[in-house]
């Protein structure tokens, strides 16, 4: 089983490495617009006082927390956890399929290992390259934000806000392998995993702009809602159970599943 | 013309998935039209004088959301997302799957020429993104005209699926290409990942910076953007030709890569 979790981890090992310097790259690229935001931002707020009492409230506050160092922060971290989904849902696609893709299942099912120490083993190797991916994002984001802004920020938060791409992460892990026990031999896993993150992306974009309430609940990248945590500084305690509760029902889902699956 | 019968018939239900999951983005997104139509005025002015950045970082853009049409233009854009990936998948796909499936050898023993191979298979995928493409609008025409009857709002939208199918067209032919010059579908996958995320961040980090806008050109998803086609009320002649150059330019290669191309079975 040690010996499946470090194959698997090598496979990856590229992949993994390729994730996070792009990671890496994108928040740095994103960051460096920040300056001529928060130039465009202050000439704007100067613009405003001009305008009714009303018109500032209902604007002036929202502004002042979207184009402040964390605010736009978030705003860019939505795309990274694009990125980071894809990532985890691809990995948790291939826990089963890979081995009925390149004919290699019944080499491994041969072995004196249990069908629920291979799963194991292959979860957990998922698992670490997720969050040596998030990790490394983690500390590079936090020296990328200093880097094109003096404003002082609050670290908790800063935390709260980048680890929720971890979470919404071990979520996608989670539906891939479940879908790839459910559905395998699974054709085409681009196809399966683009469709899968970008719908559920597209749709929390929509339910951004449309301000449904209940759409919040149908995708996870709405559970982390920014705008709450840098407003409160925690996360919404009710969509991290549901995300708990989610997580559970597809693991055992899926340990169930692989355990009486016809391999082709 | 057997080969082109199958491939639609292969496709049908994943088209038949696609559709619905656009019919539901645009039922989704304009069920909440009604409500924000009437706060909309009074905001448009103010917005204008918004510096783009913030627009974008806001979600606004330029729209005028107090029309059903304007506000469309917000669903538009996720529509165009939806669609492109359909396109590139289903290019690549083409190509791909005969491999993946074992089933190449069977296909290159029949008696066709792998130009011929390539040209039915190319019909198949621009069959079924112009499918896609004529649901969307079927729905989204019926979907508006609830709201309200405006010529003017129907050549518009004619105008925006338009440039859409222009998109899915460039994905489509790219998908083609990535998956003729790559051996393996992992590959394949990955470049085609990487392609689609590229392109699409691409377009964010332009709406978000003024010196970047150079760089419109290497992203799809700037040349027919709702914003400007709805001022406008045409498509950008550059970028037509732009399109036009790039599909062509990638059908071709994939031609003459196709051709001699070593089966990886």
């Amino acid at each position: 089983m040690m010996n499946l979790f470090r194959h698997e981890l090598r496979v990856s090992r590229n992949a993994t490495i390729i994730w996070t310097l792009s990671l890496s790259g994108l928040i740095l690229f994103f960051m460096s617009m920040y300056p001529a935001i928060s130039s465009d931002a202050k000439a704007f707020q100067n613009l405003l006082e001009s305008y009714p009492q009303e018109v500032l409230v209902s604007l002036g506050i929202s502004l002042e927390t979207i184009t402040s160092l964390l605010g736009f922060y978030s705003y860019v971290f939505t795309y990274i956890v694009l990125c980071t989904s894809i990532q985890a849902v691809q990995l948790g696609l291939q826990i089963i399929s890979k081995e009925s893709r390149d004919k290699t299942a019944d080499f491994l099912l041969t072995k004196p290992v249990t069908r629920t120490s291979i799963i194991t083993a292959k979860l957990m190797a998922a698992l670490v390259l997720i969050l040596i991916t998030n990790g490394i994002f983690m500390v590079v984001a936090r020296f990328t934000l200093p880097l094109f802004s003096d404003q002082s920020f609050d670290t908790s938060t800063f935390l709260l806000i980048t680890s929720s791409s971890l979470w919404i992460a071990f979520f996608f892990l989670f539906i891939g392998m479940m879908a790839s026990a459910l559905l395998s031999p699974i054709k085409s896993v681009i196809a399966l995993s683009l469709s899968m993150v970008f719908g559920f992306f597209v749709f929390s974009m929509l339910g951004a702009v449309v301000g449904e309430e209940t759409i919040r609940y149908f995708t996870p990248f709405h559970y982390y809602d920014t705008a709450y945590i840098l407003a409160h500084g925690t996360y919404e305690w009710d969509f991290v159970w549901i995300e708990v509760g989610l997580i559970l029902v597809m693991g055992v889902l899926s340990y169930f599943l692989y355990r009486k699956k016809d391999i082709y | 013309m057997n080969l082109y019968l199958k491939e639609l018939k292969s496709s049908r239900k994943s088209l038949f998935f696609w559709s619905l999951g656009m019919v539901f983005m645009i039922v989704a997104g304009m069920s909440k039209y009604g409500s924000l139509a009437t706060t909309g005025q009074s905001l448009n002015e103010l917005m204008n004088t918004m510096p783009q950045s913030i627009q974008a970082i806001m979600g606004i853009g330029t729209l005028d959301l107090s029309t059903p049409i304007g506000y469309f233009g917000v669903v538009f854009s996720n529509l165009i997302l939806i669609a492109s990936i359909h396109a590139i998948l289903m290019g690549a796909n083409m190509i791909a799957k005969e491999e993946t499936d074992k089933t190449a050898e069977f296909l290159l023993t029949k008696p066709l020429s792998r130009a011929q191979i390539l040209s039915a298979k190319l019909c198949a995928t621009v069959t079924s993104i112009l499918l896609l493409n004529i649901i969307t609008s079927v729905v989204s025409m019926i979907i508006l005209s609830a709201y309200y009857s405006e010529a003017s709002s129907l050549t518009s939208l004619m105008l925006l699926m338009t440039g859409m199918f222009f998109v899915q067209l460039i994905f489509a032919s790219l998908g083609i290409f990535i998956a003729t010059i790559n051996k393996s579908v992992k590959k394949t996958s990955a470049i085609a990942t990487a392609a689609l995320l590229i392109t699409y961040l691409l377009s964010i980090a332009i709406n978000l910076s003024k010196p970047l806008e150079n760089l419109q050109y290497l992203t799809p998803f700037k040349y027919f953007e709702a914003k400007t086609i709805l001022v406008d009320q045409s498509l950008d002649p550059l970028f037509l030709m732009l399109t036009l150059c790039i599909v062509v330019l990638f059908t071709s290669f994939s031609y003459g890569i196709f051709k001699n191309r070593d089966l990886q079975i």
